[in-house]
């Protein structure tokens, strides 16, 4: 392993490389996404079926040997569509996480260190936000954007990062008036050296659990969006719009394989990300070698 | 809580198939008191208690008030219900109802005077009445005496005893103090209506049920169940737990939803007849459609028999224009039988390659059902086979309706849609949906279908005022539709309810908009 | 860094700061008159919204398979004077919002919107408190043993569980719990608030009640869990809890009174902001159990583009976000005094 080598001392990155790999935790979640990110790139040079491929002949067959995962309401193959939905879900999820995540640590890092004008500013343009019924700024925001994914993930990240902001805020506007912060203050320190140098390390561990536990959100509302005619486009698949067959009395007793693969890829997926988060977490922690 | 979402699903399994042998089944301890989800489904209307307002939920509208007459439970012919019997005039013109004796819940005798008051106020849109247009044929309304009621009409109706049925016969004396633009706004509905039917008016809990008790005077004689149970159901799904809980016993079910009944002796399948023919309309704005070869391949190549055989179970009939009915459908119209082939050919033949190509072309739907998603992929995948792309969409109702009812709209947001247009009882209903007259904002002709052939056979069919005459009128108006395919018909579906089988002599049919029908609630008896 | 191993190790915090109540009291009133402005830019953000929302409330009275002439449609709008320019409905929406009079549902138009939507804050209150006590309860606790278990199986097993509650779709769930508790083994009754017909009791109340409270808890619980489990390892790791534990205080004390209460800001900071958003997340379960709260009354709206009820409820809703964020601004000053609220 690379911190291993016989360097006599180690960079910061070497050394937070070499924590994150004794992270069990962290290395699970690595063994679990990336044999799972392989399978979602590669299955079509080895899997036969198509994800949009219809057979009625062969609808709501169960598991087989034939058919991995089993077929749909109308005998599309669940494995190929849980695999080519992952592709699109992971996306979606991905960068509107990354895009939310970037607005909500703004707005929160600058309403609690940019002065208590800005506080008030911004706070009460959360609040407003956050009180907006989501499904009509669902509604609107998306009969402006569209279907596709583009403005899927333009819709989930605008509707998530509100609860972000909060939550940094609340975070650092105990750090605002803490010695060191009023010392880089009192030297002159600008705004941008305050959010990165002293905003962001300390609000690194609210930003792991919000993107992770994101990741799921945003999978989930993206086949929330499928209900109102919006999201990804039928009939390409997400692992959203799979679980929203389980509507149907017929599908969530009678055949579970449709609901239960697409939604354990879900959480396997989501498991995994939280994993490497907290191992990330750790292993970026400064404080972290003096345990 | 946590682990709930993924084990519970095992153990939902597994605890089903444990308990499929054993009927999970307590009775409620009430007797006589039938619950139900009477506004389940497409025919339901909850929360609506006016019926000058309803543009559904009839059936359970019907269990306490009346109207003068209604269809018989098979939807075939009008009968009498307030009215004993009714002559209509050699020149169509004048309609005269011999009113039963009947009595209001609050005992007073129901007169030619409520009858009269009554259609006054659907007729005036002030109130909200959805009716208002369509009698607006009707000049004037005069009770002759106590017990006769005479309509006189400015032209002639085929379509007024229809509308007719809908009208909920409403007492004078509770209701004329109310100024006409005020009473839809008045508490009367939901708090202490009064109506003439089997039933009383007990009791509305905001969104949860109605309860009605037995109207002992009823002229039909003392209803069998004491109390009636009404209750709301936000999700199709909770219903379907509610009535195999055994806590309702009568509810609507999409057709998917049938499998955990059939084979089931608790319980007892009722299917009938939608009335509802299921399409692909061409939005004739769209030059991509001019051509009907084009029109044709898209017909070729939807497989109608492999969908209605393995989607819909069988439970429906594949149309090859608006009707099904034998006797509005004329022998030896083309099937359109599933022929990939031809529909590539014909494709070519069109020149579709410079028509339109492989650019994506919405199909907009406001059907949200797990089956209407299902139907959705297999046309999209079909239609994808012979070279047409279509992307489905599907929308809430109200945004689909302004989409389509847009006077000047946006023709790349529905190039197609897939909907339904109610095609009986009275065939002619479709009109509103095909005649070029209709064409937004004058009406609901969606598609935009320009068609002066079809026209002229629709308005002849309506014109027509003998009624042994009318089927041939409508057969030729099918005749069009399957040769010109203004749209591209798909089937009509059946649509099923679930009463427990301790429900006796318990009548429901799926009509459009829940009827009314003639349903006999006081007949309706639960067994111990 | 003495501010630190002050405020950590300091008990008697409880109290309000020296210069407290006439401070906090003119403070919170402040903040609301802003809520009240805020209401008002909140109704005219709503009301533009509303407006650019496809489909209106004639629209959603249709039913597309029953169809009626737009011309006939023309006239129910004028009636409901939606045919109107947009700032003359909505002053004429203000002029009576500000006597108290929000207004008549346009999907059932005998019913005043204040009255319906006070209706309903009894059933929401009672559902959405007793799944966020459940959920601060089990989620506080479960964050806690985990963050201090760091690693261990509890800690694995907890994360586990509270991805796949966080992973499951609220309709997904709210289902599978009624299939099974109320269809298979038939313990619980599959939805509404009381046995309909039946007499009121607290015992049918409560029966009614908890599987809806419980199955909305288990997002909330993972969401809290795991926050106060990262905000909880935070706070171990900070001088004045190494401090503590080196002057041999012992760790339960450690952890309760040093840590757990820094740990909280965040959490209460989650709590506070997610009531709002809980209220909207529990369209689901409102909707699956038709319980008659706000969540099913804004759902039955939006479908029917009820466009006063919508108003309504969001003002109500809104007043109750305000007033929460300002408690958890409140709460704040309260567990940390260093913060001084502005």
């Amino acid at each position: 392993m690379l911190a291993r080598t016989p360097s006599r001392s180690p960079g910061p990155t070497a050394r937070s490389l070499h924590r994150f790999l004794l992270n069990r935790a962290a290395v699970l979640g690595m063994c679990m996404i990336v044999p799972m990110i392989l399978l979602i790139l590669s299955y079509p040079l080895w899997w036969s079926f198509k994800p949009n491929d219809i057979d009625l002949l062969a609808m709501n067959a169960g598991p087989t040997t034939k058919h991995w995962f089993g077929t749909d309401g109308v005998g599309r193959d669940i494995f190929a569509r849980v695999m080519d939905g992952g592709r699109i879900s992971l996306l979606v999820a991905i960068t509107s996480t990354i895009i939310s995540a970037i607005i909500g640590f703004l707005v929160g890092a600058v309403s609690a260190l940019a002065g208590r004008w800005a506080d008030a500013v911004t706070m009460r343009f959360v609040d407003l936000v956050m009180t907006l019924p989501p499904v009509i700024f669902l509604l609107v925001l998306a009969s402006i954007a569209g279907t596709g994914i583009r403005p899927t993930v333009l819709v989930i990240s605008l509707l998530s990062w509100p609860l972000l902001a909060r939550m940094v805020r609340s975070r650092l506007l105990e750090l605002r008036e803490r010695d060191f912060v009023l010392a880089a203050r009192g030297m002159g320190a600008g705004l941008p050296h305050l959010l990165f140098r002293h905003g962001l390390p300390n609000s690194i561990d609210i930003l792991v659990v919000f993107a992770t536990l994101q990741i799921a959100n945003a999978i989930l509302l993206e086949a929330g969006l499928s209900f109102l005619g919006l999201g990804i486009a039928p009939p390409a698949a997400s692992w959203g719009n799979m679980l929203n067959a389980a509507r149907s009395t017929a599908v969530l007793e009678q055949y579970p394989w449709q609901w239960l693969f697409p939604g354990g890829a879900l959480v396997l997926a989501v498991l995994a990300i939280n994993f490497i988060g907290d191992g990330l977490r750790d292993a970026f922690d400064p404080r972290a070698e003096l345990n | 809580m946590n682990r709930l979402s993924i084990l519970s699903s095992a153990i939902a399994f597994a605890a089903m198939m444990a308990t499929t042998a054993i009927p999970a089944f307590i009775a409620p301890a009430q007797a006589a008191t039938l619950s139900g989800g009477f506004d389940v489904g497409p025919g339901g209307f909850q929360g609506n208690f006016n019926p000058l307002a309803a543009t559904g939920g009839f059936t359970w509208l019907s269990v306490y008030f009346e109207p003068l007459v209604t269809y018989d439970e098979k939807l075939q012919k009008v009968v009498g219900v307030l009215a004993s019997s009714y002559d209509v005039s050699a020149d169509q013109l004048t309609y005269t109802f011999k009113l039963t004796d009947a009595k209001w819940h609050d005992g007073k005798p129901f007169t030619a005077k409520d009858a009269k008051f009554t259609m006054e106020l659907a007729k005036n849109a002030k109130t909200g009445s959805v009716l208002a247009a369509r009698l607006g044929a009707v000049s004037s309304v005069e009770a002759k005496d106590d017990k006769t009621l005479v309509v006189k009409l400015s032209t002639p109706s085929a379509s007024l005893m229809d509308t007719i049925t809908k009208v909920m016969m409403l007492p004078e004396h509770a209701l004329s103090q109310i100024a006409p633009d005020q009473l839809a706004k008045n508490s009367w509905w939901s708090t202490s209506p009064i109506g003439t039917g089997p039933f009383k008016f007990t009791k509305y809990v905001t969104d949860q049920y109605v309860e009605l008790a037995a109207n002992t005077d009823y002229r039909g004689g003392k209803p069998a169940l004491e109390r009636i149970i009404n209750r709301y159901f936000a999700n199709p799904a909770a219903a379907i737990a509610a009535l195999r809980a055994g806590e309702i016993q009568f509810t609507y079910v999409d057709s998917n939803d049938l499998t955990a009944f059939r084979n089931n002796k608790d319980f007892r399948i009722i299917e009938g007849d939608s009335f509802v023919v299921n399409y692909l309309g061409f939005n004739h704005d769209s030059p991509i459609w001019k051509d009907i070869k084009v029109r044709q391949a898209v017909m070729y190549a939807i497989n109608r028999d492999a969908i209605i055989q393995s989607l819909y179970g069988g439970a429906a009939k594949p149309a090859n224009c608006a009707y099904v009915a034998d006797q509005v459908v004329p022998k030896g119209i083309e099937t359109y039988a599933y022929n990939p082939e031809k529909a590539k050919q014909l494709l070519k033949e069109a020149g579709w390659d410079q028509i339109n190509g492989n650019k994506p072309i919405t199909l907009l739907t406001y059907y949200t059902t797990p089956l209407a998603a299902n139907v959705m992929a297999a046309v999209q995948a079909m239609l994808a086979q012979v070279g047409i792309n279509v992307t489905p969409r599907a929308v809430d109702t109200p945004t689909y309706n302004s989409i389509v009812l847009n006077p000047t709209p946006d023709t790349a947001q529905f190039q197609m849609v897939y909907a339904g247009l109610q095609n009986g009882p009275d065939p002619g209903s479709i009109n509103v949906g095909l005649n070029e007259k209709q064409i937004p904002p004058a009406g609901p002709n969606v598609a935009r279908v320009r068609m002066p052939e079809l026209t002229a056979a629709l308005d002849a069919a309506l014109g027509e005022t003998d009624a042994a005459k009318r089927g041939a009128r409508y057969q030729d108006v099918c005749k069009v539709m399957n040769s010109q395919l203004p749209w591209g018909p798909l089937w009509v579906a059946n649509r099923y309810g679930i009463a427990s089988s301790k429900l006796k002599d318990f009548v429901w049919t799926p009509a459009p908009g829940g009827g009314p029908y003639q349903a006999y609630p006081e007949k309706w008896a639960i067994a111990e | 860094m003495k501010a630190e191993d002050g405020a950590g190790a300091n008990p008697a915090i409880l109290a309000i700061p020296p210069h407290g109540n006439e401070f906090m009291l003119r403070y919170s009133l402040r903040r609301l008159l802003i809520g009240v402005g805020m209401l008002l830019a909140l109704s005219v953000l709503i009301f533009v919204l509303l407006r650019l929302t496809p489909g209106d409330p004639i629209d959603a009275y249709i039913d597309p398979n029953v169809p009626m002439s737009p011309s006939d449609l023309a006239e129910l709008r004028m009636t409901l004077g939606l045919d109107q320019p947009l700032p003359v409905q909505y002053l004429a929406w203000l002029q009576q919002a500000v006597t108290g009079n929000l207004g008549y549902s346009i999907q059932r138009p005998d019913r005043p919107v204040l009255g319906l939507v006070l209706s309903r804050v009894g059933p929401t209150v009672l559902l959405m408190g007793t799944a966020i006590v459940i959920s601060i309860i089990a989620g506080i606790a479960t964050g806690m043993i985990s963050a201090v278990r760091r690693n261990s199986v509890a800690d694995f097993s907890f994360s586990v569980l509270a991805v796949t509650g966080i992973s499951s779709p609220p309709f997904l769930s709210a289902l599978v719990g009624l299939y099974l508790f109320s269809v298979y083994f038939n313990w619980l009754p599959s939805g509404g608030m009381l046995t309909p017909g039946g007499e009121f009791s607290i015992g049918d109340l409560l029966h009614h009640l908890i599987l809806p409270a419980m199955l909305l808890a288990i997002a909330q619980t993972a969401l809290i869990m795991r926050y106060m489990r990262a905000s909880m390892l935070e706070v171990l790791n900070q001088d004045y809890v190494r401090t503590a534990r080196a002057k041999g205080v012992y760790e339960f004390w450690v952890i309760t009174k040093h840590a757990l209460r820094n740990a909280l800001l965040p959490v209460i900071t989650l709590i506070g902001s997610t009531i709002g958003l809980a209220i909207g997340g529990a369209i689901f379960i409102e909707s699956v159990f038709n319980w008659p709260g706000m969540g099913l009354l804004m759902v039955n709206a939006v479908e029917n583009r009820d466009y006063p009820v919508i108003m309504g409820s969001t003002l109500v809703i809104g007043a109750c976000v305000i007033i929460v964020n300002l408690l958890t601004d409140l709460a704040y000053a309260v567990v940390d005094p260093r913060i001084k609220v502005d």
